[in-house]
């Protein structure tokens, strides 16, 4: 087994508390007695795992769960406030893209200055400057002030310092999201070859698809703590699963807070033909039919309007049934059903959204809103939302 | 690492204006004429009896050291809120940046200072050359003394905001506490000993002594202060590198 490269034992941070708050003189004894500062706002704990020589880590955790406080300690900006991070080998940190650039001075002397910051010395500098200048691409805007670059132009050049010192650990902190497509694509060759290399990378990043792709290992952290470590693809996917969970439960909730004051529900929802898993799945031209049961609290019964949507929000359609004057049918007190019917859908090929709502008997207010996903499949080539009959017509057409 | 840091904080002063290297010399000149003409003409101060010298003369020798000294302990500790981006997002030697801070403001100083001394023979002034290698040892630990000084007043700012309004009066009052304005001998007897606590008081006139009477050997309070000046120096550096990974969490 190689020695690890960054070995991260039990670390704890808590920042002290804010500025005009006293106890500084006491913070400044306790550093200088023990080397370690007791802060207050706890904000990570309990953090410990190891990377090895070629197993890339990904961080990944909702905002807040102290990625980037990792991150920070990891690289020596902060100090952790319990346990040990030991690291052996080059290391070489992507916190902020531009981290260190001053705006006042031009691109190439913000490269040499940062390359000095990662450790390069000048003549190291002069002699990779060219591949440097090649890897960021930004021509001759190196001899102006960065204060006239493109935020992309920023990002190119820091990358490319970074590039340069093929560290035995790099660390990026969510960097890879800014940049155009073509040099997104560009950082990530270049990670990959690194990687392919024997080099080791840990990234923060949101982006699930790059850290399955790039990493070995993921380290999920949730409020401080380590929620999950280990294979990234379990983790990833564990991660996946509980976001969908809480936005469903988020929905469900905003539901229910707005229902509170509603008083015209739908109950339910239903999508005919049915579907065993997923969303139903229909062909161009096929029927569908929409099923609502319809709560009303005062016995009167509610209109309903259901209108369908393209997966993206576009409207294809809708309808009341004060539009067509029916009215649902009553099943008890408070309880009404009402299904509508199209006989063959012209929807074209994609995903789409029955939105049902309820309205008051007035038909003015929508008072809920329920959805449901279908998609169409077929093979038609045609281009826009639905299929309008038509023919095409020549000149000498008889019937023009 | 550290020469880098040293070119950008050099010429971060001057970032803007074209001529800015001018400046450098022609502020400390128009700085001279002022005080020839208001200790020289308005005042009329005169040096200790027994010197046959204009009083600027005697003033210049002492300022422009003095001012170097200041600027570096002001600049060191501005140096942590300056470069905060830096800290909090770049590992680096924190210990470097205040040095190069204090080093940069030292240099310029002493760059008006030189200016300075050619200008002297203006007012009848000759500065003696065989006591330029001491006045050297003498500004060398004024540096130490300034850089140590410039440490602890680096790191004690991170935690302290309030250091930014203290520090510039406590610095005043050293100035004045130190015979730059006038000369120890002005002083009552029952006071002259306190020089003893001035570690800078017998710098100025050490240098006075090298630069106007051309006393080739080191001055005994400049040797005496080599090793003090070498110990604030390497304890403040300490007492920095203790507080500075912990720097991001009060900046």
């Amino acid at each position: 087994m190689t020695e690890p490269l960054l070995r991260v034992n039990e670390v704890g941070k808590a920042y002290p508390a804010g500025p005009g708050a006293g106890g500084r003189w006491r913070a400044i004894l306790d550093i200088l007695a023990s080397g370690r500062s007791k802060g207050v706002k706890r904000v990570l704990g309990g953090v410990d795992f190891e990377v090895r020589r070629g197993e890339s880590v990904g961080i990944i955790g909702a905002n807040g769960a102290g990625k980037s406080t990792l991150l920070k300690m990891i690289t020596g900006v902060l100090a952790p406030s319990e346990g040990r991070i030991e690291t052996r080998g080059s290391v070489a940190a992507l916190l902020e893209l531009g981290a260190g650039f001053e705006p006042d001075v031009t691109g190439l002397e913000n490269l040499r200055m940062n390359a000095s910051f990662l450790g390069l010395s000048r003549a190291d500098v002069a002699a990779r400057l060219d591949d440097i200048l090649a890897f960021a691409d930004i021509g001759e805007a190196i001899h102006e002030p960065i204060k006239n670059y493109s935020s992309g132009m920023v990002v190119r050049l820091g990358f490319a310092v970074v590039a340069s010192v093929r560290p035995d650990l790099l660390i990026t902190d969510e960097v890879l999201a800014v940049g155009d497509e073509s040099f997104q694509k560009r950082c990530i060759r270049w990670i990959e070859r690194y990687l392919s290399e024997g080099g080791t990378l840990l990234m923060v990043s949101h982006n699930m698809y790059q850290v399955q792709k790039l990493c070995r290992h993921a380290l999920w952290l949730e409020q401080g703590g380590v929620r999950a470590w280990g294979d990234v693809f379990e983790v990833t996917q564990s991660y996946l699963a509980w976001h969908e969970r809480r936005d469903a439960d988020s929905r469900e909730r905003a539901r229910a807070a707005r229902l509170d004051g509603a008083r015209y529900r739908v109950e339910r929802l239903t999508l005919h033909p049915a579907s065993d898993n997923g969303p139903l799945r229909i062909d161009v031209g096929d029927p569908l039919r929409v099923e609502l049961a319809l709560h009303s609290p005062d016995g009167r019964a509610p209109q309903a309007l259901v209108g369908i949507v393209r997966a993206d929000g576009t409207p294809v359609y809708g309808v009341a049934t004060d539009h067509d004057e029916a009215v649902p049918a009553r099943i008890d007190d408070h309880r009404f059903a009402i299904d509508l019917a199209f006989d063959g859908l012209p929807l074209l090929p994609g995903s789409y959204v029955v939105r049902a709502h309820a309205m008051d008997p007035e038909g003015l207010r929508l008072q809920d809103t329920v959805e449901a996903e279908f998609t169409v499949s077929g093979r038609s080539r045609a281009l826009g939302l639905v299929e309008l009959p038509h023919r095409w017509c020549t000149g000498d057409d008889a019937d023009r | 690492m550290f020469r880098d840091l040293l070119l950008r904080d050099l010429r971060g002063r001057f970032v803007g204006s074209r001529s800015g290297w001018l400046w450098v010399v022609l502020t400390p000149l128009l700085l001279l004429a002022v005080y020839g003409f208001v200790f020289g003409v308005i005042f009329r101060a005169r040096v200790p009896a027994g010197l046959d010298l204009p009083f600027v003369a005697w003033l210049a020798i002492a300022m422009w050291p003095w001012l170097a000294f200041q600027d570096a302990i002001l600049r060191a500790a501005a140096s942590m809120p300056e470069h905060a981006n830096l800290i909090s997002k770049v590992p680096l030697a924190r210990d470097q940046l205040a040095l190069s801070a204090a080093t940069a403001a030292f240099v310029l100083q002493v760059a008006g200072f030189v200016a300075v001394l050619v200008a002297l023979p203006l007012f009848g002034v000759a500065i003696a050359p065989q006591g330029l290698a001491a006045a050297l040892l003498t500004l060398a630990v004024l540096f130490a003394l300034a850089a140590g000084l410039g440490f602890f007043a680096a790191a004690l700012r991170v935690f302290y905001r309030d250091l930014d309004q203290l520090l510039p009066t406590l610095l005043m009052f050293a100035f004045f506490l130190t015979p730059i304005l006038y000369a120890p001998e002005m002083l009552p007897d029952h006071l002259q000993s306190l020089w003893m606590f001035n570690p800078v008081a017998g710098l100025m006139n050490d240098l006075r002594a090298a630069l106007l009477h051309g006393q080739v050997l080191p001055g005994a309070h400049t040797l005496w202060m080599v090793p003090v000046s070498a110990l604030v120096f390497l304890v403040g550096r300490a007492f920095f590198r203790r507080l500075a990974p912990y720097f991001e969490d009060y900046l």
